[in-house]
């Protein structure tokens, strides 16, 4: 087929495109994902008693950490989504979070003096905390995935990266249903290292399965 | 940012709310332009130049729900050319840089004659057979050897002279029908 026949086939096809914007487009798969992810953390692990456990700050700390990770990541995808859209300085809103949580580690690590410091840090659960965020975050990233191919992004491995952040921050949100840890210091070091992995993991594929 | 820009953006907009002739209109506009932004990184004698066009105009069609109203239309455009350049290198497995330049770079009119002379160049060889325009891009634009052409193209020497005599004469028949 020449480009002339192309150009009149495509000008003859111009129908105009299902109207609502990103949010309608990226919602489906991602829901469809975080559905799939509350599955399996129910099934899996189950729920900590949320009653009780939404009286306390330490609940709503994690809560708000993770929401704002992945509020971040939602932003740079729909921003690397979007071809000839410069990104400039948005990545810094992932930075945010971290560096907040890192001031609250701080006052807590010098309230307790010193005395707690390895439990501060370790809690009960450091082994499998950020494998689990992995694990849950998993099908969200898939629904990530497949809402931001039906964008165009064309710096593959940014996109993915921010796909990952995403899956990483909405998985670990669900993760804290279940997670009875408290501390602040635990969370940055665990939560942040399974959010980073999940953006790794995103940044190595997206490549490969962002391509159009 | 370009002076095509309020025309372009304006026939993309139109194109979304379901125009269908502004939409050809924007695509016949972007043929233009990405012919010669695409001859420009691969150089004229290149085949795969005119797939390109055709692939990145799909891509605009396909693609134009990704658009955003309030983003400015030529760098959203230059940043699919841009990809499906990088694309192309990438399936050829060559490792190849794009210098990231602003939307410039694909709406550029550096040397407006020339630009104009390649269209029209690129226009004419879009009528030809892709095997046709790969042996005359070959013999009369890259400079090669019937010899060399014709093993480029897996045919004998002898089929690739008649070929190139019959694209010839084929060119002159449609510059003489288009200047009548």
């Amino acid at each position: 087929m020449n480009t002339a026949e192309l150009i009149a086939r495509l000008a003859a096809d111009a129908a105009p495109p299902r109207r609502g914007g990103v949010a309608r487009r990226l919602a489906p798969p991602i829901l469809a994902g975080g559905a799939v992810a509350a599955a399996i953390l129910m099934l899996w692990l189950g729920l900590r008693p949320l009653a009780s456990a939404s009286q306390t700050g330490a609940f709503w700390m994690k809560a708000v950490y993770t929401l704002a990770i992945a509020c971040a990541g939602m932003t740079l995808m729909e921003r690397l989504g979007r071809p000839g859209r410069p990104v400039g300085s948005a990545p810094l809103i992932a930075v945010i979070p971290p560096a907040a949580l890192g001031l609250i580690a701080m006052i807590e690590l010098m309230r307790a003096g010193g005395s707690q410091t390895t439990e501060l840090w370790l809690g009960q659960t450091w082994k499998v905390c950020s494998l689990r965020i992995v694990v849950i975050a998993g099908p969200i990233f898939i629904g990530a995935v497949l809402a931001l191919r039906r964008l165009a992004p064309t710096r593959l491995a940014a996109a993915g990266a921010a796909a990952g952040l995403f899956a990483g921050g909405a998985g670990a949100s669900l993760y804290g249903l279940y997670c009875e840890e408290t501390a602040a210091p635990f969370v940055l070091a665990w939560y942040s290292l399974g959010i980073a992995l999940c953006a790794g993991i995103g940044a190595l594929s997206g490549p490969r399965l962002l391509r159009w | 940012m370009t002076g095509e820009e309020p025309r372009l953006k304006a026939l993309m907009i139109r194109g979304l709310d379901g125009d269908g002739s502004a939409h050809g209109q924007l695509l016949s506009a972007m043929s233009g332009f990405l012919r010669a932004y695409f001859f420009r990184r691969l150089g004229p004698a290149s085949a795969d130049a005119e797939d390109l066009v055709q692939e990145t105009l799909l891509a605009i069609h396909l693609k134009r729900d990704a658009y955003d109203h309030r983003q400015p239309f030529t760098p959203w455009a230059y940043a699919v050319a841009r990809y499906k350049l990088l694309d192309h290198f990438r399936r050829l497995r060559t490792r190849h840089t794009v210098p990231i330049d602003d939307a410039g770079d694909l709406f550029t009119q550096e040397n407006p004659e020339e630009g104009a002379v390649r269209h029209d160049i690129a226009k004419l060889l879009s009528s030809l057979s892709p095997r046709q325009r790969s042996l005359l891009t070959d013999v009369k634009l890259a400079g090669l050897s019937m010899g060399e052409a014709a093993r480029r193209g897996d045919m004998s020497v002898t089929a690739a002279k008649v070929g190139v005599h019959r694209s010839m004469k084929r060119l002159a028949r449609k510059v003489g029908d288009e200047h009548r």
